[in-house]
């Protein structure tokens, strides 16, 4: 079934409380809305394979709690992240301005340096907006991370948000491949050879 | 064709493999990469143009380029094709051959029109012998070559071979126009006598007790055993001297080499110099390939006999009913080692253990500080960011590595195993050291003392997996000395102050029968939640109750909430939480004191995440997982219910999710605006796990509920862990952390010398090593490219060290000359060969002239005291410039190397034939002689 998978990516949720991370992942994977979800106990888990420009990739995507007190439970789920998907709602600007902390966090626990940061602006249906999309993207450029506004009511943006994401991933080798043979640079200095044999390359006198 | 660019610009090569008389051929076209000379070639494809070969054999502008093909360097040549026999081994021997393939070779040249040379590879590929052919419209070149063991006499001397030039052009004219001679010197210096290189290998003996040439534990040692420069060539060029200015028989020369206008020089570096960093790197990587075990290593397990097995947990569980053993409060290494050892040798009789105890004594006390000084480290430990390394970047290289910090326990302990491998006995001492460690480890677990050079805290998942599996030991020490010093304190006032906010000191103490009462009233109903945390008897902390009780909270319960629950005496508060007052009676919301959550390492979090993962997508799996997670949140619940009794979800809720707590201003009946709350809806979700949770939680402080991580447990495991690691495991574990250490040790080494270079290649090496450290199985392919990439800066720096000694760098006085002098060394590494500015006059050449003449003294003189004589000495001994003249010729051994450029144009083969350029070159060496003479004719008229 996974013969043609090209690999398995590891996806994180964060952002703040209520802000609609494990709503958006509904989206996602099931392509439902349910008014009736629960806040999310430490950690979720949900699986989708997905086909950009043709390479199929498997998401394993983990859906932390944005609870404060679960906060201290979830950075453990940081390591290993090839992407990141950093949500906040915007109806409501606290979310908004929560990220730095968010950004903070995933500087501290992430374990590597080259991880792909997505920002969601989510709840774009209703109608209180208090953070213009301007403000979301200029803070996405300022800590280069993708960006996009979304809702998982109606659906707005979702499959994007994951797709962009994964493509990005994808183009980034060195995150996926674990096996990356002759990729890094060669170092090794070739010594001058000295006439060694027929005359290959370099010769001199002696 | 502009100066130097045979050097500057890229070769190329095309090859191909032909078949022709039943032998194997590969051609080889070898060209100039050439940018933007469209133009030029055009302009030059005129009807009666000779071809570019021919023009380029007068070309002075390339002569004796420092890197290039044999062909270039004989014929100034920038495109030509080869034909070589296919096979290394394989040779055209018969000169029927020879001349077979070269008239085939003069056919398709004049069929094909190609303007560019053809050359045949003849006789044993060794000795480099080409023949070939140049053809253009009415003009052809002959190349032909002379290689000789022996030299003739004649050809030794530039007049011998003007003659043979004159000889083989047969020029029909009188006078023959003037010959071109360029001329080139090479000498080689070898004796370095006054500059032997002067790093010695450490003395090990003395080692110990302190720092003996920049050896100790923690630390690196760096260098060349042997010298990494072991020749210099000079060049000494004459590139434009026309016949007759000078003179160079077999009974006269002209040619001194301190005259020469030019002088160019190139060093020859050891391959593979022995390198102290590189070996010490390479023999404990080395170890990751062992397959013993410790106990194989040592002999048998030392702990089996006394009872301890600790491979058996079950075992060493049932021991933690027992009271607990008595801490001893000071540490003494020496006891330590001293019990140790016994325990070692009881087991291996007489045999003595690998490491000395002095060496051992020795790596304890600098891996275990604390147990010098009188009172054991307390809370604190020695990783505090508040005195941060100046250098940041450096510091956090762990964090690309994932290794540990350069001061943690971890880190010192892969340098000290590092050194006893390369020092005191190899695989045997690492597995000696290991097994005091991990015995060290058992103590401080057992008497309760923190394991000092780790930082505090959960552990550090940027750091290796064994740096982890320390701090989680550290946290179950940490834990328990808690539990142990409260239990102690438990019957004064004290309060252990891992909880600075306590609202109170003393007061009555509520005793577990009043808790059995309410664990009636809500049922049976928590045992499901029971089935996460598997240590029934074990407290959280086994604290006796001293806290304060609010005196006014009691005549509350009016508002309708549980009359059971609001009646409890609150229990376990941390502090108020600001303003918020509890729904149902005013009272002021209390934020309880709660349990940490359990600590992690990758390992077990990767273990943990896997069974959640395998739970599912499922909405039982999602549930179940939720479940599996929750005992952190009911454990919250029970808390805060102990500290707010009588309280409501929404009173949880608002302290602890409070966006799930949406208030509206609403006008009541009486016209007022006021604040009217609820639970958001998905909190309103009849029986979702937060309702379910809050429904079966019993309110308990967190100092009675079970323990959310069993530091006992968790302890033994590591412990475990840590007792089953084969020295090939613990190599791997820390070779992060030796690889970092190399790094920095190489950044230090090379900012003392500052190559710009090495700088480039450090950086490499970090974010080469970054990418493959942060897999979990790295290769021992790329664990071995990255070595070979530290010995190879390592080497760099030790020549770029010997030069700067041989040189002379730091006993220059003159700043600009200083400067100079260290940019030409550092040209020396990193171009072939480098223009010595000045030639023998210049600062630099006066340099390698005395250094040719202490060598020159030393072969010279059989006297010893002669050769100490001073450089300075000896050049005032020369005396007037005139005497030096002739005295230099001494200075300098014989030339290793003569090559001279013949080059002139005339018409051959008849007086009225077009003056065509004609060129040989010559070179003598002690092993051969070879001429490659260039001879064009005019085809068309003759
Ligand atoms: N109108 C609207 N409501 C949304 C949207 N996404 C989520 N919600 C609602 O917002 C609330 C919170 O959504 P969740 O997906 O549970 O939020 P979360 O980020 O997972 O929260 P935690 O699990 O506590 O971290 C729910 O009531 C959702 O129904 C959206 O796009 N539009
Ligand atoms: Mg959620």
């Amino acid at each position: 079934m996974d013969e043609d998978v090209l690999t398995t990516l590891k996806i994180l949720i964060i952002g703040e409380s209520g802000v609609g991370k494990s709503s958006l992942l509904l989206r996602f994977t099931d392509d439902t809305f349910d008014p009736e979800l629960a806040a999310t106990i430490g950690v979720d888990f949900k699986v989708k394979t997905i086909s950009v420009d043709g390479n199929k990739a498997k998401l394993a995507i983990w859906d932390t709690a944005g609870q404060e007190r679960f906060r201290t439970l979830t950075p453990s789920y940081y390591r290993g992240a090839q992407g990141v998907i950093l949500v906040y709602d915007v109806t409501r600007r606290d979310t908004f301005v929560k990220l730095d902390n968010w950004l903070n966090e995933l500087e501290t626990y992430c374990t590597r340096n080259d991880i792909v940061n997505m920002l969601v602006g989510n709840k774009i249906d209703k109608e209180n907006r208090e953070v213009d999309r301007n403000e979301g993207l200029k803070f996405a450029r300022k800590h280069s991370m993708l960006f996009i506004e979304a809702s998982a009511k109606t659906c707005d943006g979702v499959q994007c948000a994951f797709e962009e994401l994964v493509e990005k991933i994808i183009q980034t080798p060195g995150l996926w491949e674990s096996e990356n043979q002759n990729k890094g640079v060669k170092l090794s200095h070739r010594e001058e050879g000295h006439g060694g044999g027929a005359c290959g390359g370099y010769c001199s006198v002696l | 064709m502009g100066k130097g660019t045979f050097t500057s610009g890229t070769w190329e090569e095309k090859s191909d493999e032909i078949s022709f008389a039943d032998f194997k051929f590969s051609v080889t076209h070898h060209y100039l990469v050439q940018e933007s000379t469209d133009k030029e070639g055009k302009d030059e494809l005129l009807e009666d143009a000779i071809p570019q070969s021919m023009q380029d054999l007068l070309c002075m502008n390339n002569d004796f380029p420092p890197r290039a093909h044999c062909l270039v360097r004989w014929y100034g040549l920038r495109e030509f094709v080869v034909i070589a026999p296919a096979a290394h081994s394989d040779a055209v021997l018969s000169e029927s051959k020879c001349n077979l393939l070269l008239s085939s070779v003069s056919i398709a040249l004049g069929n094909t029109g190609c303007q560019v040379p053809l050359f045949v590879q003849i006789h044993h590929k060794w000795r480099r012998m080409y023949v070939g052919e140049c053809q253009g419209p009415g003009v052809r070149t002959d190349f032909e070559m002379v290689h000789l063991r022996k030299v003739p006499n004649q050809y030794t001397h530039l007049s011998g071979l003007l003659d043979i030039f004159k000889s083989k052009i047969g020029c029909p004219l009188t006078p023959l126009p003037p010959v071109s001679i360029a001329i080139r010197f090479t000498y080689v210096l070898q004796d370095w006598q006054q500059y032997f290189w002067p790093q010695q290998p450490p003395d090990i003996d003395a080692l110990v007790g302190g720092e003996v040439g920049g050896l100790e534990f923690g630390k690196l040692p760096f260098g060349a055993c042997e010298d990494p420069i072991s020749e210099l060539h000079l060049a000494t060029t004459w590139p434009h001297l026309t016949e007759g200015i000078i003179v160079d028989n077999d009974v006269y020369s002209d040619l001194d080499p301190i005259q020469a206008p030019h002088w160019s020089v190139r060093v020859r570096k050891a391959d593979n110099p022995q390198c102290l960093l590189g070996d010490f790197v390479t023999e404990f990587f080395k170890i990751c390939r062992r397959k013993e075990s410790t106990d194989e290593i040592l002999g048998r397990s030392t702990f089996e006999e006394e009872g301890r097995e600790i491979a058996d947990i079950t075992h060493a569980l049932s021991k933690l009913t027992e009271p607990a053993p008595v801490p001893i409060h000071k540490l003494s290494v020496s006891n330590m080692v001293h019990s140790a050892k016994k325990k070692i040798r009881k087991h291996r009789g007489i045999e003595e253990s690998p490491l000395n105890s002095d060496v051992l004594n020795t790596i304890l006390l600098f891996l275990f500080p604390d147990a010098a000084s009188e009172k054991p480290l307390d809370g604190t430990t020695s990783t505090d960011s508040n005195n941060p390394p100046s250098e940041i970047e450096d510091y956090t290289l762990y964090n690309q590595f994932k290794s540990a910090p350069s001061d943690s326990l971890t880190y010192k302990l892969a340098l000290c195993l590092c050194m006893i491998n390369f020092y005191h006995g190899g695989l045997k001492g690492v597995a000696h050291l290991w097994q005091e460690f991990v015995l060290e480890m058992r103590f401080r677990w057992e008497n309760n003392f923190l394991i000092p050079g780790l930082a505090s805290g959960p552990p550090d998942l940027r750091c290796c997996l064994l740096h982890q599996k320390l701090q989680m030991l550290n946290c179950c020490v940490e834990r328990k000395k808690a539990r142990d010093e409260g239990k102690k304190t438990s019957t004064s006032d004290n309060v252990i102050n891992t909880y600075p906010g306590d609202a109170g000191k003393a007061g009555n103490h509520l005793g577990p029968d009043n808790l059995k009462d309410t664990d009636k009233e809500k049922g049976e109903v928590g045992k499901s939640w029971d089935s996460w945390s598997d240590s029934e008897e074990e407290f959280f902390e086994c604290l006796s109750d001293t806290e304060e009780l609010k005196g006014n909270g009691q005549e509350s319960g009016k508002k309708g909430g549980p009359k059971e629950m609001a009646n409890l005496k609150p229990e376990g508060r941390l502090l108020q939480h600001g303003k918020l007052t509890l729904l149902h009676n005013g009272e002021p919301l209390y934020i309880p004191v709660t349990q940490e959550p359990a600590p992690m390492t990758e390992d077990l979090l990767e273990e943990q995440s896997e069974v959640l993962a395998k739970l599912g997508t499922s909405a039982e799996g999602a549930h179940l997982r939720a479940r599996m997670q929750s005992a952190c949140l009911l454990s919250d619940m029970e808390s805060f219910k102990a500290a707010n009794p009588g309280c409501f979800l929404e009173d949880f809720v608002r302290w602890y999710s409070p966006r799930d707590y949406i208030e509206e201003e609403v006008i009541d009946e009486k016209g007022n605006v006021v604040l009217r709350g609820e639970l958001s809806a998905r909190m309103k979700i009849p029986s979702n796990m937060w309702v379910e949770a809050w429904e079966t939680a019993k309110p308990i402080p967190a100092r009675r509920q079970r323990r959310l991580f069993d530091d006992t447990r968790e302890a033994e495991k590591v412990l475990h862990y840590l007792a089953i690691q084969k020295p090939a495991d613990l190599a791997r574990h820390l070779l992060p952390c030796v690889i970092h250490a190399a790094v920095l040790k190489i950044k230090e080494e090379e900012s003392l010398e500052n190559i710009s270079s090495v700088k480039k290649i450090i950086k490499q090496i970090i974010s080469h090593s970054s990418k493959v450290l942060h897999f979990p199985n790295p290769e021992d392919k790329k664990l071995e490219e990255i070595i070979h990439q530290i010995i190879n800066v390592e080497a760099t720096i030790a020549r770029a060290r010997s030069l700067k000694a041989k040189f002379g760098t730091e006993k220059c006085e003159q700043e600009e000359e200083k400067e100079d002098l260290e940019r030409f060394v550092s040209c020396l590494l990193e171009q072939p060969e480098v223009l010595v500015t000045g030639a023998g006059r210049g600062h630099a050449g006066r340099i390698i002239h005395k250094l040719f003449v202490n060598a020159q003294r030393l072969t010279e003189s059989s006297d010893e005291a002669a050769a100490m004589a001073p450089p300075e000495e000896e050049v005032k001994r020369m005396g007037s410039p005139e005497e030096r003249r002739q005295n230099s010729l001494s200075d300098f051994p014989p030339p290793a190397g003569r090559e001279l450029i013949l080059r002139t144009s005339v018409p051959r083969p008849a007086p009225y034939s077009k003056a065509l350029p004609q060129r040989m070159y010559s070179v003598l060496t002690k092993e051969d002689f070879r001429l490659a003479g260039a001879f064009s004719s005019d085809t068309s008229f003759f």
